[in-house]
């Protein structure tokens, strides 16, 4: 076999060559022919579509409960927001005094801060104005590293580069054709978990969607340096900002229209990218160009800045985060006065906590939830209308606008994710369909994965 | 280079006098936050250091208790607040407790603050800045004096400042009225001084006095103290007690610092180990995988905590099953009994718990019939 298709090789080169000088070979090269992309089939119990927040956590759940458990990543590195989007903070994992999110993504945020020998907040002081201190800061590579070698660990077999084009499902099972860097994959499995941010695997199987008519903002993280903030002329620089922007040369809304707030943050979490929307290759490509382009441009203006000539950018993230796209249409749909009222479904399988913050062109003030509310989130928020095996986990959870703009942080996906990922492993091993599992069955398998459930926690 | 000079005895009635007129409340204005650590002022002692700020001087008190412990401290400030093209002199004197967190201030006999326009401050306004002095995190500390109150167009005023509206961002972390000496006061509080009571108090640390300060009802001082044990102080069976009291579930951060503040060398002790083994059975997940870490860092493994943690194995999942594995790895720990708890999840139904007991069993060369023969059943189940 292996001699046929060396001779089959040999003579099409021949042919190439024909009529063509003949290279010149170095020491120890070999001519070899074209690559040839290559069918095949794969099968898994569970597939995970998105290696983000939420996915790495459902995959490793599934996993470390011996499913067969495969993941694939459009991308080079797992963590999504908290890594590539570097929006390194993904609390908040207490409330109220109490903890609210453990499980695996706990472990592994607690991990990346004990390896780094950073500390926790102190989680005690209260929420409001202080919000932002309970947030756990990363090293965002460093976890990247560190979530990659535990799903490795717990056998979740990773697929970097790849993306489906297509979901289907017949007899129990979802087909989901993939491509990638030179591959071609169809991936059979029982269970599909979409953790797309966008709910693109929902799409491809043909689920509704939601969306709004106008979507939040995307961000760029980047991280200014050479220049002392509190010896600056901010009247003056206000001024001239203004002046650019009234003459065209820099854009109101790519920095909030506030070019203090760009100084004083060092653009952490400053920039907003209108419309910005990762679920395709050519909408992704768009917000990381605006960006880019707009960070450029200011980046520029400052340098012309007094105090600010020497200003440089001392690290920049490979692609704009974004906050929002689509959601599922779900069983359930969470709303506004569900997450402001903290309301305990009796399927509620995670917690969530957030103010409701959602982004404009303007900035954002968040709406802080009142003293001890803590909102969770039901199953059916998790399943897509009219599906079977199916479960999505992350912002695209079924909520309205409102809701899905505190659901959506990290913390909150994580629980969701570690929720998905153990009712997937329950229905693929009761052969049923996400919904049927048993609530009792299903909070035995994340509590004893240290993840926690609101109705059960709440009984103690 | 710093520099540091004790006042000696000669000083000493000096400093009674000081100390004396630092506690006499009458005819002094004086707001004070409560006092969270029971110790008693006896003796002051003053330290000099370079600040390089414009508080006027560079000495700090250091109010010590009968057994030498630190109290709190204290530093009179002299200096001015400027806004309108005008200066002011502010004289006042600051207060932190031992672990640097504000405590409290107090004017000089006969002093008083006043706003714009020599508003004199009315009682609600001291009592407003005294609460956002004590907020360690206010916005304040990020924004710069030329933030706080917009000015108008320097050009066309033709002075270096001219103050109208404060930024209404800043209204809610100032005395209205007294935005710079607001501002100024949060940053001498948690400024240069700050970081000096910190560094006094920390060359006095010793088991008593960390127990006192763990006695206090605020949570950042008792974690201060429980951050400034390991290596620094002796872990005497008072202090023991305490820090394992602080191992609960529902006071993660405390739970975690106080696991934290176990070090190897007092992980030697047979009866630390089985203590803190006392808080496995009620310790949620999180801490109950906390726990096991900590065991890595003994120089050995208590057979008791072994034989404990083995049991626990047959209930454990994902990240608690690998760190026990992990931590009897490290022990090599490869008796019989264990060996068979280990062997008898290569039978489980979930792969992920018998992949891992079968790795585990691999390399520990246990010495028993029973583990060899389902090593070799599971090695042919899954041609290995």
């Amino acid at each position: 076999m292996e001699k046929i298709k060396r001779r089959s090789a040999l003579t099409s080169l021949g042919a190439l060559s024909f009529g063509m000088a003949v290279p010149t070979l170095s020491k120890g090269e070999r001519l070899r022919a074209p690559y040839k992309l290559v069918q095949q089939t794969l099968k898994t119990d569970i597939l995970v579509i998105g290696g983000g927040t939420a996915g790495v956590v459902a995959a490793i759940q599934a996993a470390r409960a011996g499913r067969k458990t495969m993941l694939v990543e459009n991308g080079s590195q797992l963590g999504g927001t908290t890594t590539t989007g570097g929006v390194n903070y993904p609390g908040i994992f207490f409330a109220w005094g109490k903890q609210v999110i453990g499980g695996i993504g706990w472990e592994m945020v607690q991990e990346a801060v004990a390896l780094n020998d950073d500390t926790l907040p102190d989680f005690s002081i209260p929420h409001g104005k202080n919000h932002p201190r309970h947030q756990v800061r990363l090293n965002g590579q460093l976890y990247a590293m560190l979530i990659e070698e535990k799903a490795v660990a717990a056998g979740v077999q990773i697929r970097f580069y790849e993306t489906p084009t297509s979901a289907t499902f017949q007899k129990g099972s979802w087909t989901v054709q993939t491509v990638g860097k030179g591959t071609s994959t169809q991936i059979i499995c029982n269970q599909l978990i979409d953790c797309t941010g966008n709910a693109y695997a929902a799409s491809l199987a043909g689920f509704p969607l939601l969306r709004e008519s106008v979507t939040q903002p995307g961000t760029l993280m980047f991280r200014l340096e050479g220049y002392d903030f509190k010896s600056l002329d901010l009247k003056l620089i206000k001024g001239r900002y203004e002046e650019a922007i009234q003459k065209g040369e820099l854009v109101k809304t790519d920095f909030r229209n506030n070019i203090v707030g760009l100084l004083k943050s060092a653009g952490d979490n400053i920039q907003h990218v209108m419309g910005a929307d990762s679920t395709t290759s050519e909408t992704h490509t768009v917000a990381n160009l605006k960006g880019r382009s707009s960070l450029l441009t200011t980046l520029r203006f400052l340098r012309t800045l007094p105090g600010c000539e020497k200003i440089r950018l001392a690290d920049v993230q490979n692609e704009t985060a974004v906050r929002e796209t689509y959601r599922i249409d779900g069983h359930y749909k969470i709303t506004h006065e569900d997450y402001v009222t903290g309301k305990v479904f009796d399927d509620a399988v995670s917690y969530s906590y957030y103010p409701i913050d959602v982004h404009d062109e303007n900035g954002v003030i968040p709406d802080h939830l009142k003293e001890g509310v803590v909102p969770t989130v039901p199953l059916r928020a998790l399943v897509p209308k009219n599906s079977r095996n199916f479960l999505v986990a992350g912002r695209m959870v079924s909520s309205d606008r409102l809701a899905n703009s505190a659901l959506r942080v990290q913390a909150s996906c994580m629980g969701m994710g570690q929720a998905a990922g153990a009712a997937a492993v329950l229905a693929n091993l009761q052969n049923k369909t996400p919904l049927d599992v048993s609530m009792k069955d299903l909070r035995k398998m994340i509590e004893e994965h240290g993840g926690i459930v609101p109705v059960s926690a709440q009984k103690g | 280079m710093r520099s540091w000079l004790s006042i000696g005895l000669l000083n000493a009635v000096i400093l009674a006098i000081l100390l004396l007129s630092a506690y006499r409340k009458q005819d002094k204005i004086r707001y004070f936050q409560s006092q969270t650590i029971p110790l008693k002022p006896d003796t002051i002692q003053a330290f000099v250091s370079q600040f390089k700020d414009d508080a006027g001087n560079d000495t700090l008190f250091q109010v010590r208790s009968k057994e030498g412990y630190p109290v709190s401290y204290f530093r009179k400030i002299k200096t001015s607040v400027c806004f309108d093209n005008k200066c002011r002199l502010l004289d006042i004197v600051l207060y932190w407790n031992v672990t640097g967190r504000y405590l409290g201030y107090e004017l000089p006999e006969g002093e008083f603050l006043s706003k714009t326009e020599h508003e004199p401050f009315k009682p609600a306004e001291y009592a407003r800045l005294n609460d956002l002095l004590a907020d360690p995190f206010s916005p304040l500390a990020n924004y710069s004096y030329e933030e706080l109150v917009p000015k108008a167009d320097l050009a066309a005023s033709g002075l270096d400042a001219v103050s109208s509206a404060t930024s209404k961002n800043v209204l809610d972390y100032v005395v209205e009225g007294a935005v710079y000496t607001t501002y100024k006061m949060w940053h001498f509080v948690y400024g240069a001084a700050q970081k000096e009571v910190i560094k006094l108090t920390e060359k006095r640390l010793s088991p008593g006095f960390l127990l006192q300060v763990l006695e206090s009802q605020d949570s950042s001082d008792k974690i201060w103290a429980l951050n400034h044990i390991r290596g620094q102080v002796e872990l005497t069976p008072a202090l023991r007690n305490t820090v394992l009291s602080f191992i609960d579930n529902n006071r993660f951060n405390l739970a975690e610092r106080a696991i934290n503040a176990l070090s190897p060398t007092e992980l030697k002790s047979d009866s630390l180990q089985k203590m803190l083994f006392e808080k496995y059975p009620k310790a949620n997940y999180s801490l109950k995988n906390l726990i096991v870490t900590k065991y890595k860092e003994a120089p050995h493994l208590h057979s008791s905590v072994k034989t404990a943690l083995a049991n626990a194995l047959k209930l454990a999942n994902g990240e608690l099953l690998t760190n026990i594995l992990d931590l009897f790895k490290q022990h090599r720990v490869s008796d019989r009994e264990t060996g068979r708890i280990i062997a008898d999840l290569l039978q489980s139904d979930n792969n992920f718990l018998a992949q891992k007991a079968f790795i585990y069993l691999k390399s520990a060369n246990i010495d028993d019939q029973r583990v060899t023969e389902q090593l070799n059943a599971y090695k042919t189940k899954h041609h290995l």
